[in-house]
């Protein structure tokens, strides 16, 4: 009995126990304190902060092989010291290698093209600055497939007949089959992110305000162009579920080198911006192949703001009070006829050969 | 009763047009020299059939209605929680059929439905006038083209509601109300259809207009689409509907727009050109007219002074005889160029 009730309890105890992956190795011992799930904090700000790592769910990202510390460059001892700037993504990776290069891996290129951007900005920026998006208010840390974790065995099989290392060859085919599949996020998911700051009014004021004061230029559509493109018909048409109608990104973003445009966004009045009037025609014929200059005209980001559209806005008014009009009148005129008809003693409903049946109760004039 | 100077005219251009016989016209003088002045003794005592008496609308006309109201309705039905996708109650409309996906095909094959009546419509009117015109039988006011008696009409109408007129005016097939209807759908039809077609086919009309109104139009559209709808939606509703369906003499329903036949006293009360036509016409119509009036004693106590003064059927017998003398004239010409001939 004794042995079956240890059994137990040491079956509980595994249950209990953080799972970490074999596929995983922690050199480091970051997972001495990352591996709790309650390890985190609240900030001064009243956010909650979690710093659990899930060995067995990382060990499946595109940042699987880099050690931590390659990134946590600022941890020099355990426990370390309360972290201040967090991670940059132009770091290089001492431990990744750029086969193209040899020499360690980064991001740099595709950072600093960021940060020419209308949207670039130091890792710690303070005031307006701040409110722009840093690489991973964009960026996760994306889990490859879980139907690739186990690559065709005919292709590996293959590989290893000269590279040895099945790993190599895994890594390898997971890396390479997700860029042939052109991973990227749907036009609901692109509009959602753009949206998280696009959509929210304090912060677009913020910067419209502090433009104007400024005497910067600023899109007139700056504070509404996500709400405008939502009422639009590619925004109605993203919010039914088409994965394909254009997203913020489509447009914004030039075809030719998208992965690199969607970095260096720029804004419409830049030349170089796809939605510049000398370039929306061309941006528009990606989906629409027989646009022409008039169908560029068409604002994608419509609205009925007085300030922002007169002619919406007027016909809008004009509309309202028409339909209102005409559809009281209308009802006006069905009263007074059954007032009128009702005193000269009609009854509601024919019966008996007749609809006039009651005496009526208008006098009449003879 | 005296006739109006306008039933004169209606009923003078109907006689000649139709070649009503002597022997009809005849009979339809007296009749109408002892019906009572005040219409509304004729209307309030003649029996009606309520699926209707007398033709109105041929078959075309209503499978045209039909195929026009069904294809309405479904559009609204539709195209509401398309537009308003993100209301509490457009998500189980939408699922209804199966998602917001399937209620736009949905949408689209409709409005092609709709499209076809239309044009059907547009031909039936232009073959029908066309036909008319070619017999001789064309005559404006019997049409839905809006004239100024229609203003007249209304005006009439509304005071003798108030109170200010003895009897309702005389109106003609299509009476005012039913001129503003039938304008009011037309132009919104073509709203709908032109707007609908800048949403599925913006390329093609982007590319038939100037560039400096492109956007304008476009925006134009996406606005009178959903307003028209929800007017015509609301006129519908409150109005058409009410009129055939709820209003005093009318519940529970007109059977016009499926029997193409509309009830005796309606005629006479609201499309009294149209009756007198009619009772030119139908020989049946008139003898029960005539049964009515004597059986009930509500001839005209001025009969033989109206007659007397409704020269519109004197004016046509001589219009017949001069008709005659023409054809006997002709007649004999020929005979004389045939006999010069031998």
């Amino acid at each position: 009995m004794k042995k079956i009730g240890l059994l137990i309890s040491a079956f509980i105890i595994t249950l209990g126990m953080p799972a970490i992956s074999q596929a995983f190795v922690d050199d480091e011992a970051c997972l001495m304190c990352h591996k709790y799930p309650k390890m985190g904090r609240v900030t001064s700000e009243g956010f909650q902060k979690s710093y659990y790592v899930m060995p067995e769910v990382f060990s499946k990202t595109v940042h699987r092989n880099v050690p931590c510390r390659d990134c946590h460059y600022y941890i020099k001892q355990l426990p370390h010291r309360p972290v201040e700037e967090g991670v940059r993504c132009d770091r290089a990776c001492h431990s990744i290698t750029n086969p193209s290069t040899g020499k360690p891996f980064n991001h740099k290129s595709i950072y600093n093209t960021f940060k020419e951007s209308v949207h670039g900005r130091e890792k710690k920026e303070t005031g307006l600055e701040n409110d722009k998006p840093y690489c991973i208010d964009c960026h996760t840390n994306p889990l490859y497939n879980p139907d690739e974790d186990v690559p065709p065995p005919h292709i590996i099989e293959r590989c290893v007949v000269c590279h040895e290392d099945d790993k190599f060859a895994n890594r390898w085919y997971n890396h390479t089959s997700r860029r042939i599949r052109e991973v990227k996020r749907d036009s609901q998911e692109i509009v959602a992110l753009c949206s998280r700051c696009h959509e929210d009014q304090e912060m677009l004021q913020r910067h419209k305000k502090a433009a104007d004061e400024e005497g910067r230029e600023i899109g007139e559509k700056y504070v509404i162009a996500a709400e405008s493109y939502k009422k639009s018909f590619h925004g109605k048409v993203a919010q039914y579920g088409d994965k394909n109608v254009a997203n913020c990104l489509d447009c914004h973003a030039s075809a030719e080198n998208y992965y690199m445009s969607v970095h260096e966004l720029l804004p419409s009045r830049d030349p170089k911006s796809p939605v510049n009037a000398v370039n929306r025609t061309k941006t528009c014929q990606k989906c629409h192949e027989t646009a022409d200059q008039s169908y560029a005209m068409i604002d994608p980001h419509p609205t009925f703001r007085k300030e922002l559209n007169k002619f919406n806005y007027y016909s809008e008014t004009v509309y309202n009070w028409v339909g209102n009009v005409a559809l009281f009148a209308l009802m006006l005129m069905s009263l007074v006829e059954t007032i009128g008809r009702k005193r000269d003693g009609v009854s509601w409903a024919l019966r008996r050969g007749t609809t006039w049946r009651g005496r009526g109760f208008r006098k009449n004039k003879r | 009763m005296k006739l109006s100077e306008e039933a004169s005219g209606v009923l003078s251009t109907f006689l000649r047009q139709y070649k009503i016989p002597e022997k009809d016209a005849k009979e339809l003088e007296e009749l109408v020299s002892i019906m009572p002045s005040d219409r509304k003794q004729i209307y309030k005592n003649v029996v009606s059939n309520p699926v209707g008496d007398l033709f109105r609308y041929s078959i075309h006309i209503r499978i045209q209605h039909l195929l026009t109201f069904v294809t309405f309705l479904l559009l609204a039905f539709t195209g509401l929680p398309i537009h308003y996708g993100d209301a509490f109650w457009a998500l189980p409309l939408n699922g209804l059929l199966g998602g917001v996906d399937v209620t736009r095909v949905v949408h689209r094959t409709l409005a092609a439905v709709m499209v076809f009546s239309m044009v059907y419509h547009v031909l039936g009117l232009l073959a029908g006038s066309i036909q008319r015109i070619s017999q001789g039988r064309f005559d404006i006011r019997r049409t839905i083209i809006p004239i100024l008696k229609d203003a007249r009409d209304f005006m009439a109408d509304m005071s003798y509601f108030a109170g200010g007129r003895e009897n309702r005016p005389e109106m003609d097939k299509f009476m005012y109300k039913q001129k503003i209807h039938y304008f009011a759908a037309a132009f919104g039809n073509s709203v709908m259809v032109i707007s609908g077609s800048s949403f599925l086919f913006p390329e093609f009309w982007n590319s038939i207009l100037p560039v400096e109104y492109a956007s304008n139009f476009q925006e134009f559209m996406r606005l009178s689409h959903p307003h028209e709808a929800l007017l015509a939606l609301l006129v519908i509703a409150f109005w058409h509907w009410y009129n055939v369906h709820l209003a005093p003499g009318r519940f529970p329903m007109q059977w016009t727009y499926l029997t193409g036949k509309l009830t005796r006293e309606h005629q006479i009360e609201e499309h009294f050109m149209e009756y007198l036509r009619n009772l030119a016409e139908l020989p049946n119509e008139r003898a029960y007219l005539r049964g009515v009036l004597l059986e009930k004693g509500l001839q005209s106590p001025t009969a033989a002074e109206d007659a007397m003064q409704n020269t519109v059927f004197a004016d046509y017998r001589e219009y017949l005889a001069n008709k005659e003398i023409e054809a006997r004239t002709a007649a004999a010409e020929e005979v004389g160029s045939v006999e010069e001939g031998r």
